[in-house]
């Protein structure tokens, strides 16, 4: 146990310092990432309590925290400099292409929610 | 007739003719123009009362012989009479273009008729008859004879002269005033199948009462005994048509109307037979002067709306109503019961309600269309006894909600809509602030 | 290779942006054929027989067209159909695939909009080869995506002519699935390029498509499902890259959200099972993906701490969805599958529990003839597509592998499916073509240069064959008649130039496709005659191949069923039998009335006769068609009540034993038997069967000569010939005198294709029960006929 526990530190230290050296865009990201699993953590909770009557916009609201999320950590991707598959693809476009995705992924929840 | 050479005359005579007919029948229910079919003229007179009475109620009555070569029911498609009565009990067969089916299809065709039969009825009366659901006792001989229930006027005989007062309760058929005195019959009886639902007994023989021949001794047991033998039936086929049958044709004659009864064995003499009585009520009847119903307006909307839709959501509230009249004899009276019911029909019915009357004719009742679409009927089916049948059906289509008609902002659902929108506000400030964040 | 000195590099790419050039034209060129192609070779239909909509189904998506086209869409959206299963309607805008109707109702928006008055009849009849044209080049642009330019433009000239996709893309055949195979390949074809790209533009347009498809046919079921698959397949084989993420996560956010946007779909897009796989599959990628971002953070040691951690909570994880999973699907009977699901993944399933699904001609197994009529030689190029796929096996072609084996499986349960193998066989045999062509003409330039040069640079040479022969499958279709030409081209090229040449083509080879080509070359080079035979082969192939799809178009799959046509010595018979009832029905009966008929005639007589029908072919509430199976199976009067609780007023049977028309509704009345009596058990199936089997002559027992069916077909059937011979069964009908007490007959066409009866109303008057005196009565009455002369003489 100690030798894991000691492990874990180590790992945690060491996440937390290789997180540090990650480009601040990159932590923009992971933030509103963060907020959009949360906000869909939220949801699902209530769901739990209140129930599933409302399906559609239930499905939409978690569907959308978690499109967003999946959006976000595809761009991270794509901009990430350390990723050597997208070298070709330029900042920019992949940020436009991500604009894009999420205009019609809000279209779409708009369309839901009602 | 007037002017042979005279075409256009012609034509504006029958034109008038059609005219008037247009406009009397758009008035009653039926016709008024009655062919009399008779084995022997001197059935003319000796019936006379009745044919008095019919015609003193504005029928046109027309008399001819049963054999008369030249009769004819229709012409050019076109029947010539509203209603038949058949007092031709032995005729063998019509004359002219008649036989029993053009009686059957004169029938079907949704006219009147009384046909009465006798010991002598001959076999073409009791085809007619059985086509209608009634069978006559097969043996031609047989009369009905009952030796409790005789009219005692006459001093001696075999009891074949029936004072019957088992007679049906049905204000419809026999009117509202009751009937007192016995109806006088003598003739043969006849029986009904009970699961025949088209054939009413208006009267009835009594228990004691059988069918046999009067003159021999009974060698078997009679086959038609007791109560289950109907003197007198009617019969409303499914077109409405009318027709009454009886065993007796004296029943219908100036001797039995005007005779005075005595019932065998019972003190009460009364003045006169109940014969005069029965016959002009049941020939109302018959020839639709009372009991006929129509209905009309027939409309339907929802509630607080006026004008009718072409198909209803599912969980509207609607108003059914109709307008039923009865014909007097007269003229139309506003119909007043409180047995009327409106379903809502598809299948089986989903809604069943009494409609309430506001005594002026109009039925109406209102109800929510139920949580199932399709395509629904309104319906009436109004069944009641003696009265012509209502049978309303109109086909509504029933739809589920439009896209756009379902609930909107649900209250538990705010938080979702809240997370929604606050993801796309976040999506943002996130592009901005990734934007400009160096 | 040898590095390109500066001075060439620099005057190499202005010839090389030509050929280029070149080479984009006449492949825009070839494809513009190819969809001329695909397009025209549809039209045998029209032209042999007329511009009218086939079948059955395709008259139900013209109806709804004729509707949306007439009310606009929101109409359309929440329309009330009370005309179909009468009592019970149909709600038309949630319980269709509205893609095709959308599609060709904008069509025929544009195209009036645009002054071109066309009727909208016109456009249903040629949106299939319209798309069909599209399909060829998704899938030109799908096979370009797994295996080069070469590859594509043999799988859209393969795929714009396979007989298995013109059997319901002819023009009139107006059908789901002739947007829906252009759908699908194109859906296929974004995914490959998201796949290949890692952008999110294609992902966004990626999960468009598949809202297309979702919104054209059922079969998107197999979309999401094979994308999972693949997934899964490329995770377990280590392939796993962040392009697979963008390629698949958006593609389920987005896909499901839009697929729940179709009514007919709705939250089934959750909430079956059929959609579970690639709920799962996302979770795993999410797994794996968040694995591989920890795995490039830390070191390996510390690596290996954090996979055992993330691996526990992973699997717990997955292990409490697929519980939650589970309980949801064991909580519904059917297991949470729709009985046509179920049906593929069980082939028995179908006949065991839902004869509906079963009775349904093309819900059949195909048989082995089925797949030479349908695929023709791609059955045997297949295989070496495979073959070819795997060298190299890059994550597009495995895609295309797997796509092949799912579809070949799924073909194999189902003959519609059968269209969905196709595009699969097609792109595959691409493909083998493709690169089959590819090694012959290679090794044949390889050996006639060795011949022109006399060996002075072989190894040079073989190294310039191969990348020409490279360039020469990127620029034109391979396609048999640019072998020779592409040879002189490159004799003339190489003399002019050879040197310049190498070295760009060197560079490029290097550039594009590093080292393999080289030895590709080296093992590939065939002796001359051996490839100048083969190549001779597959033109002949290819040419057989082509024959087979004309005479397939012309021949096999062009009669559009409502008009039949027979030949005989005395010329051509055309039977418009149908056509002439559903005008009868439409003239001559009250616009309210309602027609009873066996199912399959349901769409065409709400569709050409506007009257109300019971049953259509949209099956959706079996005890209703139950209702009417038992009716068709029952003796006159019960058919006859039951007919008049559900308000018909007329019945109309289709009987092919005067012309010999098999598809007769004799032929289907087993499964009316099977149908009725699965949901009324009185009705059994043995007591219309003698011996177990099936006929309607001298040997059929009672219950079968007495039902409603026998009757309506057979009424006054003797009449014709004198002895009443059913041509269809080919022997004399059981029982051929008879009456009809309950139904008459009203109207009966041509050649008795379609029989029209009428129920009789209730009798007016009860009858007593005395019957003697009838025949006395007819007696007197026949007596009184006789003696009335008499008086007359």
């Amino acid at each position: 146990m100690p030798k894991a526990a000691g492990d874990a530190k180590l790992l945690i230290q060491s996440l937390s310092k290789a997180y540090a050296a990650t480009p601040t865009n990159l932590k923009i990201i992971d933030l509103y990432v963060v907020f959009a699993v949360a906000t869909a953590v939220v949801q699902v909770v209530y769901m739990g309590v209140v129930g599933s009557f409302p399906f559609n916009s239930f499905l939409s609201g978690v569907l959308s925290c978690i499109g967003t999320a999946v959006l976000a950590v595809c761009l991270r991707i794509q901009v990430n400099k350390d990723n050597k598959e997208f070298k070709d693809l330029a900042p920019e476009r992949a940020f436009a292409d991500f604009v894009l995705c999420n205009l019609v992924l809000h279209l779409v929840i708009m369309n839901f929610l009602g | 007739m007037a002017a042979p050479r005279l075409p256009v005359l012609f034509l504006l005579l029958a034109l008038l003719v059609v005219a008037c007919r247009g406009e009397a029948s758009g008035e009653g229910p039926r016709g008024r123009k009655v062919l009399v079919l008779v084995d022997d003229l001197a059935v003319r007179s000796s019936h006379s009362a009745f044919f008095g009475s019919l015609q003193a109620r504005g029928l046109d009555l027309e008399f001819r012989l049963a054999d008369d070569p030249k009769l004819s029911l229709h012409r050019y498609g076109q029947y010539l009479y509203d209603g038949l009565v058949l007092f031709a009990p032995s005729t063998p067969r019509f004359g002219g273009s008649v036989d029993q089916n053009a009686v059957l299809e004169f029938i079907d065709a949704g006219h009147d008729m009384i046909l009465a039969a006798d010991s002598s009825a001959s076999d073409l009366i009791r085809g007619i008859a059985t086509e209608c659901g009634v069978d006559f006792d097969e043996d031609p001989e047989a009369m009905v004879i009952d030796h409790i229930n005789y009219a005692s006027t006459e001093v001696e005989g075999d009891h074949t002269l029936i004072a019957g007062d088992d007679l049906i309760e049905s204000d419809v058929i026999l009117g509202s005033k009751k009937i007192d005195a016995p109806v006088l019959f003598r003739g043969i009886g006849h029986a009904a199948n009970p699961s025949n639902s088209l054939v009413l007994k208006v009267l009835s023989a009594s228990p004691s009462a059988y069918s046999a021949n009067p003159k021999t001794k009974l060698a078997s047991p009679p086959s038609l005994t007791g109560s289950a033998i109907s003197l007198v039936s009617v019969m409303q086929a499914r077109n409405n048509a009318r027709v009454l049958i009886s065993g007796s044709l004296d029943l219908f004659s100036n001797r039995f109307l005007k005779s005075s009864v005595k019932k065998a064995g019972s003190k009460l003499s009364h003045e006169k037979a109940g014969n005069e009585q029965f016959v002009t009520e049941t020939s109302k009847w018959v020839f639709h002067e009372r009991g006929h119903l129509k209905a009309v307006n027939v409309k339907h909307h929802k509630i607080g709306e006026t004008n009718e839709p072409s198909m209803y959501r599912i969980n509207d509230d609607l108003e059914y109503s109709v307008e039923i009249y009865e014909w007097s004899g007269t003229s139309w009276k506003p119909y007043v019961a409180d047995d009327v019911q409106v379903q809502f029909y598809m299948m089986s019915p989903y809604v069943l309600k009494n409609m309430s009357t506001d005594k002026k004719g109009v039925y109406s009742s209102s109800f929510k269309v139920p949580d199932v679409y399709g395509v629904f009927q309104f319906k009436v089916e109004y069944q009641k006894l003696g009265y012509t049948g209502l049978s309303l059906a109109k086909q509504i289509p029933v739809r589920p909600y439009r896209h756009n008609e379902y609930e909107r902002f649900i209250t538990s659902a705010y938080p979702y809509y809240a997370a929604s929108f606050s993801t796309m506000g976040a999506f943002f400030i996130f592009s901005i602030a990734y934007l400009y964040h160096k | 290779m040898a590095e390109p000195e500066p001075t060439t590099a620099a005057a190499a790419p202005a010839p090389g942006r030509l050929r280029n050039a070149f080479g984009g034209v006449l492949c825009a060129f070839t494809l513009l054929l190819i969809g001329v192609l695909a397009f025209s070779i549809r039209l045998f239909s029209v032209i042999k027989y007329e511009s009218v909509i086939h079948e059955f189904d395709p008259y139900f998506n013209f109806r709804v067209t004729q509707f949306l086209s007439k009310n606009g869409i929101y109409e359309f959206w929440n329309w009330f159909d009370d005309r179909t299963w009468y009592p019970l309607g149909r709600v038309i805008g949630g319980t269709v695939y509205p893609g095709l109707t959308l599609t060709a109702g904008s069509i025929w928006w544009l195209v009036n909009a645009l002054n071109i008055p066309l009727s909208v009849e016109t456009v249903c009849v040629f949106t299939a080869p319209i798309f069909s044209a599209n399909a060829s080049w998704a899938t030109y642009l799908l096979t370009k995506e797994a295996k080069g330019t070469g590859a594509g433009l043999m799988a859209a000239a393969i795929l714009a002519m396979v007989p298995s996709y013109i059997s319901r893309s002819v023009a009139g055949s107006y059908d789901n699935e002739a947007v829906a195979i252009f759908a699908l390949v194109f859906t296929f074809y974004l995914y490959l390029k998201t796949l290949n790209t890692g952008s999110l533009f294609y992902a966004t347009l990626n999960a468009l498509s598949y809202f297309y498809m979702v919104c054209s046919w059922g079969g998107y079921t197999f979309i999401i499902n094979l994308i999972p698959m693949h997934v899964l397949l490329c995770i377990v084989t280590g392939r796993y890259s962040s392009r697979l993420y963008i390629a698949y996560a958006p593609l389920v956010i987005l896909g499901t959200l839009l697929a729940a946007l179709v009514p007919v779909v709705g939250f089934n897009a959750v909430l079956t099972s059929e959609h579970f796989a690639s709920f799962l599959v996302f979770i795993i990628l999410h797994v794996v993906a968040f694995v591989y971002y920890i795995k490039g953070l830390l070191t390996p040691r510390l690596f290996k701490v954090a996979m055992t951690l993330v691996i526990t909570v992973g699997l717990a994880v997955c292990f409490a969805v697929v519980a939650v999973l589970v309980a949801l699907v064991a909580s519904s009977p059917t297991k949470g599958w729709s009985g046509r699901s179920l049906s593929l993944l069980d082939p028995t399933y179908a006949s065991k529990y839902i004869p509906i699904i079963a009775s349904v001609s093309e819900h059949q197994p195909p048989t082995w003839p089925s797949y030479f009529m349908d695929i023709n030689v791609l059955a045997f190029l297949v295989p070496a597509g495979i073959i070819s796929c795997f060298l190299p096996l890059s994550d597009a072609s495995s895609f295309m592998v797997l796509y092949l084996v799912t579809a070949v499986y799924f073909s194999g349960v189902m003959v519609r499916l059968m269209l969905v193998l196709a595009p699969a066989a097609c792109i595959l045999s691409g493909i083998a073509l493709s690169s089959a062509f590819d090694v012959l003409t290679r090794s044949m330039k390889f050996q006639l240069s060795k011949v022109f040069n006399d060996g002075s640079a072989v190894s040079g040479d073989s190294i310039a064959e191969g990348s020409t022969a490279s360039n020469d499958t990127k620029g034109s279709s391979t396609s048999t008649v640019n072998t020779n030409s592409a040879k002189i081209e490159n004799r003339t090229e190489k003399s002019e130039k050879p040197s310049k040449k190498n070295r760009k083509k060197d560079r490029e080879v290097t550039g594009s496709v590093p080292v393999k080509p080289k030895k590709e070359k080296r093992l590939s080079v065939l002796p001359l005659e051996a490839s100048v035979v083969g190549t001779l082969l597959l033109i002949v192939l290819g040419g057989f191949y082509v024959v087979h799809c004309v005479w397939a178009a012309a021949e096999a799959y062009s009669a559009p069923s409502i008009v039949l046509t027979s030949r005989s010595r005395e010329g051509l018979h055309v039977f418009d039998d149908f056509r002439e009832a559903y005008a009868w029905l439409s003239h001559n009966t009250d616009v309210d009335d309602k027609v009873a008929s066996w199912w399959d005639y349901g769409y065409q007589t709400t569709a050409m006769a506007n009257r109300t029908v019971i049953v259509d072919n949209n099956t959706w509430n079996n005890t209703h068609i139950a209702t009417v199976g038992t009716a068709m199976s029952s003796p006159e009067k019960a058919a006859w009540e039951i007919f008049d609780s559900l308000d018909v007023k007329y019945v109309l049977v289709v009987f092919g034993g005067l012309v010999g028309y098999p598809s007769d509704d004799i032929n289907k009345f087993l499964w009316m038997v099977r149908i009725g009596g699965g949901e009324f058990p009185h009705i059994k199936e043995p007591d219309y069967l003698r011996d177990g089997q099936y006929r309607v002559d001298s040997q059929a027992t009672p219950t079968m000569l007495n039902c409603l069916m026998y009757k309506l077909c057979y009424y006054r059937f003797v009449e014709t010939d004198g002895k009443g011979f059913d041509r269809v069964r080919g022997y004399e009908i059981g029982k051929k005198h008879f009456k009809l007490t309950h139904f008459e007959e009203v109207f009966t066409t041509h050649h008795w294709m379609v029989r029209i009866y009428k129920l009789k109303p209730q009798k007016n008057r009860i009858r007593g029960k005395l019957k003697k005196l009838k025949s006395s009565s007819k007696t007197s009455s026949t007596l009184a006929a006789g003696r009335k002369k008499n008086p007359w003489q």
